[in-house]
This record gives structure tokens, C-alpha cells and sequence, in this order.
């Protein structure tokens, strides 16, 4: 497989596994801001800390007001992490592959990208629309999943998709969970009550398996535990860097190229230090410390990636 | 009260001095009465909801090409319109075989032009025509080439005269674009007139893809089971990128950037996951003076550095051929019907229209003294680009061009201006005629020359416009050989 191909897969899935995140994050911050309950201070900060960089001047400004947050969000242009760019990024990368995705697949991301320069989306997002809109993206993302799961070659091509998409992912759950429990000062003993977790977990996708999984009043342990190490759920730190594994290894086993040994090497003392760990450990070490180190092992494994598959310019 | 596609038709204007495709004086032509009896049935909703359709297709599919606007990119379809334009199957033989003729004459004076130039020699060719013409490419002067096949694939461009005898218009021997809206426009009409195609006995075309492949493969200059085939595209940026990943998905080759190549030892090689890969046969959509900026444009990103030692040394093939530029020259184009009799010695079979040169001070005369009844081109340029129309351009265009033509003769021709031949079009809920050319594409291999039935009809949208080309405003339609 060309470098060149590999590098636009991987970032394809992550591009649109960022997307899905985003999607569904923006659904309960929005369905949450209508809620007059302690926690709707919480309700457009997370998304606008994770997916702008704005000033925290501008982002309250914006938290208060749900047209222009969302507006920001979805279509803003100059927002280079707004929905409508990692779209329209996603749909580059499809692009310059096209020969190499199924026909199916590229359809998929070409609709989403047409449905995003619909005219008239502006105004749909400013009115009772919004809902609607919003869900009919998650239900495009929902079949991209769908249609690449059901079209797309097992091979080489679906490794490195499948390996961004999950590296993707496990980021996503490491920053929407740093920045729920950065407004607990990372304690997992101050006392919260499921409705501050529930747009969490809303967004997540693990609200319902929380429910059925947990009935203690521990929920800051409970949360943590889901969100990190269940083996199950399948946005859980674990999960995601475990599916990971499995790509990345089959990858190294066909291109045996210098240095995948020792990206090998790298990954695996990130996935031990999650497969491994419990939350004692976590608790002793200090939560944003492991969050923050996660974060910065998986951002470095991707560079190191790039360097070794992906290196043709 | 819904028109029915019975006053569609009705209402079509007889043209006098101009040749439509389907009405002629005595009423509707043989090979469009399937369409007008299909067409009866309906209501002209039925076809403007059909041509939505259509367009949703192309739409969906990315067939579309982009236009940047306050930095914001706005996806924007070739116009496609739903009626087919149909020819004969007698007529169709007749072409088919012209385009033969000439393909082989032309294959034959490359070949030539590039090692014994012969035909120079004995004066059937002025040697300064070919020493002036920019894409004669001293660069690949004495390179052999595989099967001595230099054009692999063209596009000869024809129109249709007010008598309607089929003229060539012009010749286009490097890279010619539009055959995959040749293969979707039938995609698309398999959607919008199924039955219709079916009953109609309309020859295939949707062996194209496997026709090329074929041939790539045989070019390969090693005899191996499985020559690696790649298609060279200038990037998802280039206008025809489209048709770069159609062909590529349609022969499953790889689609490659010059960044993905690089030539070691005087191989090439593509750059994998898993190391280098040596590549036998390039099927390349780049113009000749990108592809190797050691010895074209050393300004040029698109190519790869040694692409011309590898092609030299025979370690890797190229299609179409380089220097190519030097055989569809507009210039060059007029010693065509010589050139048949030189090498073939036959008769022409699609006659040329009527070209003066600009260099012959006789010629020049009589042009500049009926301009208006002229169309001016420059001899290497395509797309529409540069071209002059002399019963439309305003004084103040034909004195500029007069003064272009006298500053560098040599780099423009004069034709008289064909009224081009009609066929209906679905425009403002009316059939309305619009001008067309036709373009067949036709694949020269080891085994002979294949045309696929029909090729790309394009049309001037603009009421009155003679001018086709898709950068100029034109649209496409599916073209019908019906036996």
C-alpha cells in the first residue's frame, strides 16, 4: 500500500471518529442547556474547551448563549476544529483515496460533506431545527460506520483506518474525561451526583450501561472506572487502545519496515499502562497526571507512526 | 394543463442551413424514433423530474468539479442533458473507420518525426513547421517505445456540417480527458430511461476500462505475469481528478502523486508501507513538460526527478508517449490527409476542414479580409482557450487578433466557421437545439485499434454558441450507436 494512501486512511477515520464525538458531545451539551439544574454551568464549556482555541473570555460569552455556540461548533470557517472543517478535511482525505475505499464509503462522507454546505443550515441550527439537524448528522456517522464495517476489504487499508479511528477515540475519551473531572479538581472523593456525569456519559454513548452497571453512590469512581478500564464498553480507554493493538500489530506483522519494532515497543508500554492499571493506582499516581500522560503517549505514537509508515514527502 | 412530451417534440424547430441530429425536413430521423415514442408518453414533468434525478446522481457521486468563492469551496456539476444524441450504426462504421485510418497515419509520422523524419526528408512536411512547433520534444529524439505504439489513447474531436458530412476538428494525441463522462452519462441514463436503452439496441461501451487495462498490462517492457500498472495524476486539485480515480477503481491500478514515485538506478519505484515497489507502466493524466523536472520545468512538483532516464533505458513504459504534442499541433494538423497518403497511400476518409496558415502571407491576406466569417486559433493551445470567432467577436477583438496573428504568424491557424449540427436539449421546459461536436476515444494496443461505439457528445449550452469545451460553458450528453 502506498505511504501516501495509509497516512489519508488513518487520518480519514480519525477525522470522522472526531467527528462522531463532537456530534454526539454537541447533542447533550445543547438538550442539556435547557435544563435549569446546577449542572447547566456545564453545559457548552467542555465542547468549546476541547474543540476550539478560543480565549476563556470568548468562551464565556459563548457558553451563555446556545445559537452562537452552536453556530461556532458546526460551521464556523474560522474554527479550524469546527464540524464543518474536520468534514471537509475528512472529505479531502477520501478524495485523494477514492481508487482505494469502496465506492459505498466515499459516498458516505461525500453526502455528509454536501449536507454540511446545504444552504440554509445557519438558520436551521439558530431554530427549534437544531435537534433534528444534529441527529440526522449522528445517524450519517452512525451509517459510515455501518457501511465501512459491511464494504471495505479486511486488509492493510482497514488496518490503518481502523487504527485512527481508535487512536481517535481514545483521545476522545481521555479529553472529555480530563475536562469533566478538571472541574472537580481531578478528586474522586468530592460527592457528585449522576446528573453532572450524565452528559458525560450521554456523550459518550454509556449512560445506559452505567445505569445498568453500577449502583453504588460512588459515581466519581464509577465513571472513572467505566470510562477507563471497562473492557466492554466500547469508548472506554481500554476498549480503544486495545482494538488499537490489535491493528497496529497486524500492520507491523506485513510491513516489517525499520523502526516498527520499536513503535511496537512504545505502544505497548502505553496500552500496559491502561490494560494494567487500576484505580487505586490511578488515584495514588493522580488522575490528571494519568489523563495527561495518555494523551501525550498516544499524540507521540502518532507522529511516530507518520515517521515510520507514512514518510513520502 | 401538463405538456405532453408529444408537443415537446412537436414544437421542435425545423432549422434550415443547419444539420440536426434528429429532425430533418421530412420529419423525425430513423434512429431517434425510439426515443420519440417513449418520449410521447410522458409529460414534461416526467422529464424535468428525470433530469433532477440526474443531476442528484452525479451529485452524490462527486462528479462534480469545485468552485472557490470567499475561500469557500462550492461543488458544481458538469451540466448533463437527458436527451441522447443518436447515431446510426452505418454512420458509426463509417467514423469508426476514418478514426482508424488516421490514428494509424499519425502513429506512423511520430514514429517518424522522432527517428528518420522521413517524411521531412521528402519534402511532404516543412522541416521549419516542425523545428517551430513547441511540443516537438528533442528530449525524446531516438527513444523506442513498446510496439512502436506512441498514441495510446486518443480523442479525435469531429463535428457534423450543415450537409452533414463528419469533419475532424481537431486531434488530441497527449492526454485526453472526458471518457469517464462517457461511461457515467450511460450510467445515468441505465437510471433515467432504463427500458428505453434496453429496446433501443444501443451498442455497449462499458468495456472501456477493461480494454485499457488490457493494453497497459502489454505495454509492460518485461515479460512478467504481473507488471505493476500505476495512473500518474497531478492531485485531487486538478480538474479531471475525477476521472483519474474513476479509471483507477474502474482497471484497479494504484493512483499515484509524483511525490509516491522515485526512480533509483534508472527504475522506477513507488513508495509503500512496506518499501519501495517497482512500477512497469505509467499511464500518466500530467502534460509532458511536468514530468520530470531534471529535464522539462525544473520548477515542477507534479513529476518525478529521472522519469526520462528511466523511460529511455526502456525500464519503464509511458502512456501516451512523450512529444506527442508535436502530431495534434494545429499547424501540423492541415498535412493530416498528406500524411495519409505518404504512409498508407489512401484516400482521407473523414476529410479535415479547411486550414490556412497564418506564416503564408497569401493565406494570411484572405483570412484578415473575411475574418468574419473565420475562426482563429493558436496551434498549441486546447480548451477553447485562445480561440477568436469572427461572426460573434467585437471589432475591437478581431483588430487584437489580427495583431497577435501578425506579431508570431506561425502560431495561428484560420478555419472557416461550420455552422455545427443541432440535437434537442431539455432547456426552460422546452426541446430546444443546441450545437455539438463528438468525441470518440479511441485505444491503440498491440492488437489493433478499438473505438469504443459513440464517445462524448459535448454541447454549447448558449443559445446559438458554437463552442463546446466545458471550460467555455459547454455540457455533455450520452451518446447512442443504435443498430
Amino acid at each position: 500500500m502506498l505511504s501516501r494512501i495509509a497516512d489519508s486512511l488513518y487520518w480519514l477515520h480519525r477525522y470522522m471518529e472526531r467527528a462522531d464525538g463532537m456530534l454526539r458531545l454537541m447533542k447533550t451539551s445543547y438538550i442539556l442547556s435547557f435544563d435549569k439544574v446546577q449542572a447547566s454551568s456545564m453545559t457548552w464549556e467542555p465542547s468549546l474547551k476541547i474543540f476550539t482555541s478560543l480565549p476563556n473570555d470568548e468562551i464565556e460569552r459563548l457558553k451563555k448563549d446556545n445559537a452562537a455556540a452552536l453556530y461556532y461548533l458546526f460551521l464556523e470557517s474560522k474554527n479550524h476544529n469546527s464540524f464543518k472543517s474536520i468534514i471537509t478535511r475528512a472529505r479531502e482525505n477520501a478524495r485523494g483515496v477514492q481508487d482505494q475505499i469502496t465506492k459505498e464509503v466515499w459516498e458516505q462522507v461525500n453526502q455528509m460533506y454536501h449536507q454540511i454546505n446545504q444552504p440554509g443550515l445557519k438558520e436551521k441550527l439558530a431554530g427549534p431545527g437544531a435537534i433534528i439537524t444534529i441527529d440526522s448528522f449522528i445517524h450519517f456517522s452512525d451509517q459510515f460506520c455501518g457501511i465501512s464495517d459491511s464494504t471495505m476489504p479486511r486488509g492493510q487499508g482497514w488496518n490503518y483506518m481502523n487504527l485512527g479511528k481508535y487512536t481517535e477515540r481514545c483521545l476522545l475519551t481521555a479529553e472529555f474525561t480530563h475536562s469533566f473531572f478538571k472541574k472537580l479538581d481531578f478528586s474522586l472523593n468530592d460527592e457528585q451526583d449522576i446528573i453532572f456525569w450524565r452528559s458525560l456519559l450521554l456523550a459518550l454513548s454509556g449512560y445506559e450501561l452505567h445505569l445498568k452497571n453500577y449502583s453504588n453512590l460512588n459515581h466519581n469512581y464509577n465513571v472513572l472506572q467505566q470510562l477507563a478500564f471497562d473492557k466492554n464498553f466500547p469508548r472506554s480507554l481500554y476498549y480503544a487502545l486495545d482494538r488499537a493493538n490489535k491493528y497496529l500489530t497486524d500492520i507491523a506483522a506485513s510491513n516489517p519496515v525499520e523502526g516498527s519494532i520499536q513503535l511496537l515497543r512504545t505502544y505497548g508500554r502505553l496500552y500496559s499502562s491502561v490494560k494494567f492499571a487500576d484505580i487505586e493506582l490511578v488515584e495514588r499516581e493522580g488522575l490528571e497526571k494519568y489523563l495527561i500522560y495518555v494523551r501525550k503517549e498516544l499524540n507521540e505514537f502518532s507522529r511516530d507512526l507518520g515517521r515510520i509508515y507514512f514518510s513520502y514527502s | 394543463m401538463l405538456m405532453t412530451g408529444e408537443t415537446l417534440f412537436n414544437q421542435y424547430p425545423i432549422a434550415s442551413h443547419i444539420w440536426d441530429e434528429m429532425m430533418s425536413a421530412e420529419g423525425i430521423r430513423q434512429q431517434y424514433h425510439s426515443i420519440y415514442e417513449a418520449g410521447r408518453q410522458l409529460h414534461l414533468d416526467d422529464f424535468q423530474q428525470k433530469h433532477k434525478l440526474a443531476s442528484e446522481l452525479f451529485m452524490s457521486q462527486g462528479i462534480t468539479f469545485t468552485v472557490y468563492s470567499e475561500n469557500e469551496g462550492i461543488e458544481r456539476i458538469f451540466p448533463f442533458d437527458i436527451i441522447p444524441r443518436i447515431i446510426s450504426g452505418a454512420e458509426w462504421d463509417h467514423i469508426e473507420k476514418g478514426i482508424k485510418q488516421r490514428l494509424t497515419a499519425l502513429n506512423l509520422f511520430l514514429k517518424d518525426i522522432y527517428n528518420d523524419q522521413q517524411i521531412v526528408k521528402d519534402g511532404i512536411i516543412p522541416a521549419d513547421l516542425i523545428a517551430s512547433c513547441p511540443h516537438f520534444t528533442r528530449e525524446v529524439f531516438g527513444i523506442q517505445v513498446p510496439f512502436d505504439i506512441y498514441v495510446h489513447i486518443a480523442g479525435i474531436d469531429l463535428i457534423r456540417g450543415d450537409d452533414g458530412t463528419f469533419y475532424i476538428l481537431e486531434d488530441n494525441l497527449r492526454t485526453p480527458s472526458g471518457v469517464s463522462y462517457m461511461l457515467e452519462n450511460r450510467e445515468v441514463t441505465k437510471r433515467i430511461f432504463p427500458n428505453l436503452l434496453g429496446d433501443s439496441n444501443v451498442r455497449m461501451i462499458n468495456n472501456y476500462p477493461l480494454l485499457l487495462h488490457d493494453n497497459l498490462v502489454a505495454y509492460a517492457p518485461k515479460q512478467i505475469a504481473n507488471p505493476t500498472v500505476v495512473l500518474l495524476t497531478p492531485g485531487m486539485y486538478n480538474s479531471a481528478y475525477f476521472e483519474h480515480t474513476f479509471l483507477a477503481r474502474q482497471m484497479g491500478i494504484q493512483l499515484v502523486e509524483g511525490r509516491d514515485l522515485l526512480v533509483n538506478d534508472h527504475k522506477v519505484y513507488m513508495k509503500t508501507t512496506a518499501g519501495l515497489r517497482q512500477v512497469d507502466v505509467i499511464y500518466r493524466r500530467i502534460d509532458d513538460e511536468f514530468l520530470d523536472p531534471l529535464v522539462f520545468r525544473p520548477d515542477s512538483a507534479l513529476g518525478v526527478p529521472g522519469l526520462i532516464s528511466a523511460y529511455r533505458k526502456g525500464n519503464v513504459a509511458i502512456v501516451n508517449a512523450l512529444g506527442n504534442g508535436v502530431a495534434d499541433d494545429k499547424a501540423v494538423y492541415a498535412y493530416v490527409p498528406a500524411m495519409i497518403k505518404y504512409y498508407l497511400n489512401e484516400e482521407i476518409i473523414l476529410p479535415n476542414i479547411p486550414t490556412y496558415h497564418m506564416n503564408n502571407v497569401e493565406e494570411r491576406n484572405y483570412v484578415f479580409e473575411n475574418m468574419h466569417k473565420m475562426v482563429v486559433k493558436e496551434t498549441n493551445q486546447s480548451g477553447g482557450y485562445g480561440m477568436v470567432m469572427g461572426n460573434s467577436a467585437t471589432d475591437e477583438a478581431i483588430k487584437k487578433a489580427k495583431e497577435n496573428i501578425l506579431a508570431n504568424p506561425r502560431n495561428f491557424i484560420a478555419q472557416p466557421i461550420i455552422q455545427l449540427s443541432t440535437v434537442p436539449c431539455l432547456i426552460d421546459g422546452k426541446l430546444q437545439p443546441r450545437h455539438v461536436d463528438l468525441r470518440p476515444y479511441a485505444l491503440f494496443g498491440p492488437n489493433g485499434i478499438n473505438i469504443v461505439p459513440g464517445g462524448l457528445t459535448r454541447v454549447a449550452l448558449r443559445e446559438g454558441s458554437l463552442v463546446v469545451n466545458s471550460s467555455q460553458g459547454g455540457g455533455s450528453k450520452d451518446t447512442w450507436v443504435v443498430d
